[in-house]
């Protein structure tokens, strides 16, 4: 091993520091925000002069609107990624393993759709949905959600399904398994890496979104987080709802931060996949 | 729609060589009709979904576009041509918020590279605390943008209170249409910090591809650090940048989110984006004609950006592409 | 985090998305109606649900749900889901000046003769008139409102000013305080004032429905005293973000001597600044010319109750409309709510008065208030008004009012982009 100097040591834990407090810095501020009273969530201090949970208990109560949008965001979050991460499945199972024309259109068309702007197609859709009937509706959302969620979810899986020895598969059954074994025993374990990666990126997707959220629903019926958030009130007109946006802001973090602490590996892997193999 | 999208610097140029090429090269038997018939009926669920919630809207968009069509005068609805990108064109709205776009997409991407080029160095070389560094970067790519923007608003409006206003001891409002400079600083910060670690991560990947063996013989030639990351480093990461560069300028176009919560819920005019001019014209006037054209305007123009970059990566990597 | 982990993770969020799914749907006999208002701080809307829900012995459960806080998000609420034919916005809180564009548009219902009779009675005129379109009443007034001259006692020397002129120099020479709160932020607010101010000088925006009038000289005046005021040290230095309520707390945190507010504030000083509250005192809304020789003309604003076009019980939600509006509700809107009553019996009785000081001043200011254009377009005239003129700082007005001509004419043929 070889010997740091002191100044080496020095430059790399400041470089590291400045990083953390770059990235945790806005993060914290929002934490302290949500603590302050709201009596002096307007008093323009960093640190809470009197520290209170009353914005906690303000959003969880019964009549506000971020119970019922965290269950949208949540439940239309998870569909979306389910449903995307099962036909990106097939998608890029063919693309990584099968011979057949038309796959690289594919890839095309699926890394223009990425590109969309959004803003261009919500008009069309909201006047499709007030239509259908779907505006204001879990699956108003969920639809357009797996369009630009697919694409994603293609490229990530292609990339992960291309680094399975898909040989073990065809070893196995010629060692006696049946095909249906083969692909439990050996494919499946090998591919659920890449399969969970997808699905966290996918769902950091779509628990992010604004721009359809806020364009295609209006209610609690189907709000999620962000649109809600955009337009709280707070308690009552006379209480600025600062104190309750940063609550809740805090709240919608905490199942980022869980993903992001237990699968910082992964996600690394998976926003890179395909950059690497350039 | 902010900055989730993968990019696979392999797959834009993609060459379809791998998987089974052994027994690609049979012509079309059996087992290889069967093939492409699997692979077609694998692939149609994804393609329906997509083409349905994007081709057809934006056809249908198009449509509208060339449309009177006012959500609250359904009587008047009539075929107009063009007139509706006349009245977009020849607006100064349009050009103004044009203007914005620009301005912040410039801007912040400009520093996202140099900030996420210094982040990756940090994440590929520290000697210490990468996989801290990594996990904690990886926040501000994960938090919701929404939020992103409301931290930044919050610590800078002085009407909520904002901290930042309190430690400086100033009295106005920095984000409000009184300051423009300010308020377009507040968005491109929220930008940056959210979309920074994208970038960094991006450009990681090219890292990882420069050679340590070259960096270390240009050492040994001589070479100073400064001169080895601009000779070998950079060139051979060129790829890597044009690609994270491409995803975040188109990003940056889009900008909504972030422009939008600080902006007050869109009404600071001063950074008003094309896509928040869409999106007040659509949802808020219900004037669907107006607000395609509009739309169909901020495609061309990403569409425009995406082939100036595609050309740019076709150059960069000769025999591809 | 082993693969195991990993699985299990996915299937929790599953579950949860699923445990979502279920969400609970409340039933009842009779009509349910969906009451969609803004929240008043008073909490009076939400009761006056509660007490005609009680009232009505079961014929009909009113829910109340809240709508944003400021009238530019509650219409963008409304309107995106009545374009969408929702059929659950039964009954709904609207600004007066909405009345012309939801009735052009089928998206609240005319009132049937016999329920229109009701609430005709006894209503003043003024507020009657922000609900009727083409002489068919489309809402019944709920609450009127005006904004007054509100001033501190013991900063203001002798009688209030009674022009803006006067009213900015007597600011701009007071040793503390000597501030002026109001509405500048790029929003209704600010086209309530320029209305108001217009009017005031003689002139007004529209002549009709469907023709700009702007005339040059009364424009030219209300957009000077905007940059007046904007440009003086009577100021707030962030009156171009300020609205109705962050004038309230300037004014509550001993910032301003004075405010030009809605009377909302009153019951708010009482509970929060009871010191302050002591020394409160109202006068007319400025006059733009020395009021020898103009009228003032104050805003007029306030919410009427509309039926949804939509609805499936037409006939309970005109019913439970009426209701709401009675004058026990309309009582309560004014005490706590500090929002002035549309029936005129209120205004004569002693105890109300007593309890409401200031309500002969509102009614007087309500007989001849400056009435914002009524147009179906009006949204987009506002918009084209409050993006022109705001920030009040940066009115030029000669040029500002040219542009103002040209962007009003333009929305009125809802064309160009706003």
């Amino acid at each position: 091993m070889r010997r740091w100097s002191t100044d080496r040591i020095l430059g790399w834990a400041a470089a590291d520091f400045v990083v953390l407090v770059f990235a945790l810095f806005p993060v914290l501020w929002i934490v302290m925000l949500s603590f302050k009273s709201p009596a002096t969530v307007t008093d323009g201090s960093f640190i809470p002069n009197e520290w209170s949970t009353e914005n906690y208990s303000s959003i969880f109560n019964g009549n506000s609107p971020f119970l019922d949008a965290l269950r949208n965001s949540f439940g239309i979050a998870a569909i979306a990624t389910v449903i995307a991460v099962v036909l990106a499945s097939m998608a890029a199972y063919a693309i990584a393993r099968l011979n057949f024309p038309g796959k690289a259109i594919m890839l095309g068309a699926a890394l223009m759709i990425a590109m969309f702007p959004p803003i261009s197609i919500v008009g069309p859709l909201y006047n499709m949905w007030r239509n259908l009937g779907l505006y204001d509706t879990w699956p108003g959302l969920i639809i357009p959600y797996l369009t630009f969620a697919l694409p994603l979810a293609i490229y990530t899986l292609t990339a992960f399904f291309r680094e399975i020895p898909w040989e073990l598969e065809q070893a196995a059954q010629v060692d006696g398994a049946t095909p249906f074994q083969a692909f439990r025993k050996i494919i499946v374990p090998l591919a659920a890496p890449g399969v969970a990666t997808t699905a966290i990126l996918v769902f950091i997707f779509c628990w992010n979104d604004f721009v359809f959220a806020v364009s295609l629903t209006s209610t609690s019926a189907a709000q999620t987080v962000p649109a809600a958030l955009s337009q709280f009130t707070g308690v009552s007109q006379f209480t600025a709802p600062y104190g309750s946006i940063a609550a809740a802001a805090v709240i919608v973090t905490i199942p980022i931060i869980i993903l992001v602490l237990f699968f910082q590996r992964r996600i690394v892997a998976g926003l890179t996949a395909g950059a690497v193999k350039g | 729609m902010s900055t989730n999208v993968p990019t696979q610097t392999g797959a834009i140029a993609e060459a379809p060589q791998r998987g089974l090429g052994r027994r690609g090269r049979k012509p079309i038997s059996d087992r290889a009709k069967a093939e492409r018939k699997l692979g077609w009926m694998l692939c149609a669920p994804a393609v329906v979904v997509m083409i349905a919630v994007t081709a057809y809207p934006i056809g249908y968009s198009f449509y509208l576009s060339l449309l009177r069509a006012d959500l609250r005068f359904p009587d008047q609805r009539e075929f107009i041509g063009l007139d509706n990108y006349v009245t977009v064109l020849t607006s100064s709205l349009w050009w103004s918020d044009f203007a914005h776009t620009m301005i912040i997409m410039v801007i912040s991407v400009s520093i996202e590279l140099v900030l996420g080029m210094l982040l990756a160095l940090i994440m590929h070389r520290a000697l210490f605390g990468r996989g801290l560094v990594r996990t904690v970067s990886l926040i501000p790519y994960g938090i919701v943008t929404v939020v992103a923007a409301y931290a930044f608003l919050l610590a800078f409006s002085t009407p909520s209170g904002g901290f930042i206003p309190h430690w400086l001891g100033i009295e106005h409002d920095l984000v409000d249409q009184g300051h423009p400079v300010t308020s377009f600083l507040v968005v491109i910060l929220a930008e940056v910090w959210k979309t920074t670690p994208f970038m960094a991560l991006l450009l990681l990947a090219g890292l990882a591809l420069v050679p340590d063996e070259l960096l270390e013989a240009a050492r040994v030639d001589g070479a100073t650090a400064w001169q080895r990351f601009w000779r070998i480093t950079v060139p051979l990461m060129k790829p890597a940048i044009l690609v994270a560069l491409l995803f975040r300028t188109l990003d940056a176009f889009r900008i909504f989110d972030s422009a939008y919560i600080i902006g007050q819920n869109g009404t600071n005019p001063k950074i008003e984006t094309v896509s928040i001019l869409g999106y007040n014209q659509l949802l808020n006037r219900l004037n669907l004609g107006l607000g395609s054209a509009v739309s169909v305007l901020i495609f061309i123009c990403v569409m425009i950006i995406a082939l100036i970059f595609i050309k740019g990566l076709g150059t960069s990597r000769p025999g591809e592409g | 985090m082993g693969r195991r982990g990993i699985v299990l993770m996915g299937l929790a969020v599953l579950a949860m998305a699923l445990l979502a799914g279920c969400g609970g749907s409340s039933g009842g006999q009779g009509a349910h109606l969906n009451f969609w208002a803004y929240n008043e701080p008073g909490g009076t809307f939400a009761g006056a649900a509660k007490r005609c829900t009680q009232q009505s012995g079961g014929r009909y459960t009113i829910e109340f749900h809240a709508l944003g806080n400021d009238p530019d998000t509650q219409r963008q609420q409304l309107v995106r889901r009545l374009a969408a034919k929702d059929s659950s916005i039964d009954i709904m809180s609207m600004d007066v000046i909405w009345t012309a564009e939801f009735a052009e548009a089928g998206w609240i219902k005319p009132w049937p003769q016999a329920a229109a009779d009701k609430v005709k009675q006894g209503t003043l005129k003024g507020p009657l008139d922000t609900a009727t379109y083409q002489g068919k009443l489309y809402a019944a007034p709920a609450n009127s409102n005006t904004q007054l001259l509100w001033y501190r006692k013991d900063l203001v020397k002798g009688e209030a000013p009674k022009t803006w002129d006067d009213l900015i120099a007597t600011a701009e020479k007071m040793p503390k305080a000597g501030r002026i709160e109001i509405q500048g932020a790029q929003y209704e607010g600010i086209t309530v004032w320029f209305n108001s101010l217009i009017q005031s000088a003689g002139g007004q925006i529209l002549d009709g429905p469907d023709k700009v009038s702007l005339a040059p000289q009364p424009t030219e005046a209300a957009l000077g005293v905007m940059a007046k005021l904007a440009n003086s040290k009577a100021a707030d230095p962030s009156l171009s973000s300020q609205k109705e309520d962050q004038n309230r707390l300037a004014f509550e945190t001993g910032q301003a001597a004075f405010q030009v507010n809605y009377p909302f504030i009153y019951p708010s000083a009482k509970e929060n600044a009871p010191d302050l509250f002591k020394n409160l005192g109202w006068a007319p809304y400025p006059a733009v010319k020395n009021p020898a020789d103009a009228g003032r003309k104050a805003p007029i604003g306030g919410f009427n109750w509309g039926v949804g076009g939509y609805t499936k019980h037409p006939q309970e939600a005109f019913d439970a409309a009426t209701c709401m509006r009675d004058e026990e509700n309309q009582k309560e809107f004014a005490l706590k709510g500090g929002l002035p009553p549309t029936l005129a019996a209120l205004y004569d009785n002693k105890e109300f008065v007593k309890a409401y000081p200031f309500a002969p001043l509102i009614r007087k200011e309500l007989q001849d208030a400056a009435v914002r254009p009524q147009t179906p377009l009006y949204s987009d005239v506002s918009l084209a008004i409050y993006k022109t003129i705001s920030p009040p700082a940066s009115i030029d007005p000669k040029s500002t009012a040219a542009k103002l001509r040209d962007r009003v004419k333009n929305a009125l043929e809802s064309k160009g982009l706003l």
